[in-house]
């Protein structure tokens, strides 16, 4: 079973500090709008949009961090309204929004987060020693996150999200703010657990990243869904073939990203 | 429930591993009770030292013999001499280089004893400056000793001294110097305690959810397979004991700050008039007072954004805590109502003034420890309920 992104709808309500930054009326706002794809095993699907198309939205109802106003998300047959404890078990999560106790040490994190997705010791301390030389955390696996520089605290953060080896690993902008090393120990990561079956969503702005790693490409404006399937099939429908083109052109078509 | 113990090992490694924590939650408070307190005591008992051994000058005009010598015993002072008008002498008491100016009619002990009904009676001026710790010290103990002359004179006038009293007083008084040490400790108890379990709870409490909240890292735990109410439990659970750890600071603060602040030389008060059965009456209303304290700080933080609108949002909470603890303190009589043990915070002050004066009954001890648990139950469904509501919990 894959991940099934079915007529996915959130709406926020706009507080009134909201509206006077975003200068508008508006008291509720659609963030996603029917949103419907999918994201098959062994591959990386790519979600891109400008600022504000919805994408962490999304992201966060398939993380069961927020839940949707209508529609569903089918995790491995699991719905995240029905069964959000079954999906937060085969699911990795990373975004900035997902911040690491300053106060702690990767090492500790890493334990913590293992024991409270009960991960037997061994297992733990396996993947541990694996993940951590994989991005280097072993270096600096007793140094406090706090005297960490942002790169090793991103490393960090992807290893602790990674505890529970997950099936379903969804990245909210996985490169961003990373050293050009650092970007490429993750998007190799990423390619060797697409090829070790994992299903994987990336979203992203960057159009690069895009072409670099995802087998297919979901373009999402205004919370909609205006394009969507393989690399290839995405570029065809633009004359000269460009990622780039195509999407300015989707953007123009839906009247400017509003909020980009 | 696993995952609350993982929770609760955290969050007391968390602030148990820190030490600028350590310092500020568990140590300084008990540390600068111990030093406000000890001074506090220092400085009264050094007050009473001063005016015993300090030498008051005092200026008296024709002072009767008698007097000069029964003021000597209540008083350390020299007589000022010399030739001063009163007007000098007047501002030598109020520029404090005079503690007290006396001026006696000539002779006055005479005039007083060959008074008649309708004759003049002689004067008395007396001088002194308030203001003036060591004039009002001297005032003080100079109308003590004119109070026991006038009584000695009023009895002397009479025909029968018996007649100076006009009835026999005969009192007397069946104290119970174990009530009376149980009211002394329960005076001031209940109040502090309540006081320090919610300085406990603030300390830590904001910091450990609002704190998480505004530094990003609760979402980290939300994305877990833990259930809310785990995390709800964890968290309370674990600043309840942390919070219990830093009211014992308190306590362990004033316990040893009392003997100099009460003067009691180095006698600690005798809380061996308590029983066991009591102290675990009192260990039970600690606990679940404790507990419902820091459940209803752990839902504001909750709700709170930040750390500071926590705090800010709190703080009403404690005020009417400390309000509450202040009526039930000071002698004030233990409530035996029933319906008072089911009002939160009122009823666990009121329980521990009962068992402190031996006046509780124990059904409404009962009550009071199971109301506080109801409330703290429906405290942690709401903060279940909180952690789950993605309003609360990412709103900002």
């Amino acid at each position: 079973m894959d991940l099934e992104v079915k007529n996915l709808r959130k709406t926020f309500n706009l507080s009134r500090k909201q509206r006077k930054i975003e200068r508008t009326n508006e008291k509720r706002r659609v963030a996603v709008k029917g949103l419907s794809f999918e994201a098959k095993r062994g591959e990386i699907y790519g979600l891109l949009g400008p600022n504000g198309a919805g994408k962490t939205t999304t992201l966060r109802c398939i993380s069961t961090l927020i839940k949707p106003d209508e529609g569903d998300v089918f995790v491995d047959g699991m719905s995240v309204l029905n069964n959000s404890m079954g999906v937060r078990k085969n699911i990795a999560f990373l975004t900035n929004e997902l911040k690491l106790d300053d106060f702690f040490t990767p090492n500790y994190l890493y334990d913590y987060f293992s024991r409270l997705h009960g991960i037997d010791e061994a297992t733990a301390e396996k993947r541990k020693k694996e993940l951590f030389k994989r991005f280097g955390v072993d270096k600096f696996s007793e140094v406090k996150v706090s005297d960490l520089s942002s790169g090793m605290k991103q490393k960090t953060s992807i290893a602790i999200s990674l505890v529970h080896d997950p099936d379903f690993i969804i990245f909210d902008e996985p490169t961003n703010g990373l050293d050009v090393l650092t970007a490429k120990t993750v998007v190799d990561y990423l390619r060797d657990l697409r090829n070790a079956g994992k299903a994987i969503i990336v979203s992203t702005h960057i159009l690069s990243v895009v072409e670099k790693l995802c087998d297919r490409v979901g373009i999402i404006i205004d919370g909609e869904l205006k394009a969507s399937g393989t690399l290839a099939e995405v570029k065809a429908r633009d004359k000269s073939q460009d990622l780039e083109n195509l999407f300015f052109t989707l953007v123009e078509e839906s009247g400017g990203a509003k909020r980009a | 429930m696993r995952n609350m113990w993982v929770i609760f090992k955290k969050e007391l490694f968390r602030v148990l591993t820190d030490k600028r924590l350590v310092l500020t939650v568990f140590i300084l408070p008990g540390l600068s009770i111990f030093l406000i307190y000890s001074i506090m005591g220092e400085v009264i008992g050094s007050q009473f030292e001063e005016d015993r051994v300090y030498d008051h000058a005092i200026y008296a005009e024709n002072m009767p013999e008698s007097l000069e010598a029964s003021l000597e015993e209540v008083l350390t002072f020299h007589a000022i001499e010399g030739d001063y008008d009163r007007e000098t002498l007047e501002n030598m008491v109020r520029e404090e280089e005079l503690e007290l100016a006396l001026f006696f009619e000539e002779d006055f002990e005479d005039k007083i004893e060959a008074y008649q009904t309708g004759t003049d009676i002689p004067q008395l001026v007396v001088y002194y400056n308030q203001g003036h710790q060591h004039s009002s010290t001297a005032h003080n103990r100079f109308m003590q000793v004119m109070n026991v002359y006038h009584e000695s004179i009023i009895r002397d006038r009479l025909e029968d001294p018996d007649d100076y009293h006009p009835y026999q007083l005969s009192s007397e008084n069946f104290m119970d110097e174990r009530t009376v040490a149980a009211r002394g400790i329960a005076m001031l108890m209940p109040m502090l305690v309540i006081i320090f379990l919610f300085v406990g709870a603030m300390s830590i409490g904001p910091d450990a959810i609002a704190g998480e909240k505004e530094r990003g890292t609760i979402a980290t735990l939300l994305v877990t397979p833990t259930r809310r109410r785990d995390i709800a439990l964890g968290k309370v659970s674990s600043i309840a004991v942390l919070s219990l750890m830093s009211a014992l600071s308190s306590f362990a603060g004033i316990l040893l700050s009392l003997p100099r602040l009460m003067q009691f030389g180095d006698e600690m008060p005798d809380i061996g008039i308590y029983r066991l059965v009591d102290f675990f009456a009192i260990f039970a209303v600690l606990l679940t007072t404790v507990v419902f304290i820091v459940s209803l700080i752990a839902i504001i933080s909750t709700y709170a954004k930040t750390i500071k609108e926590a705090n800010m949002l709190i703080m009403p909470f404690y005020f009417v805590a400390m309000i509450v603890g202040i009526l039930n303190s000071f002698g004030a009589e233990p409530n035996h109502s029933l319906w008072v043990h089911f009002f939160p915070i009122y009823a666990p002050i009121n329980a521990l003034s009962g068992i402190l004066m031996f006046e509780y009954s124990p059904v409404n001890l009962v009550i009071t420890l199971l109301m506080n648990l109801v409330y703290s139950a429906i405290f942690v469904y709401i903060l279940n309920k909180m952690f789950d509501n993605e309003k609360v919990m990412f709103t900002r």
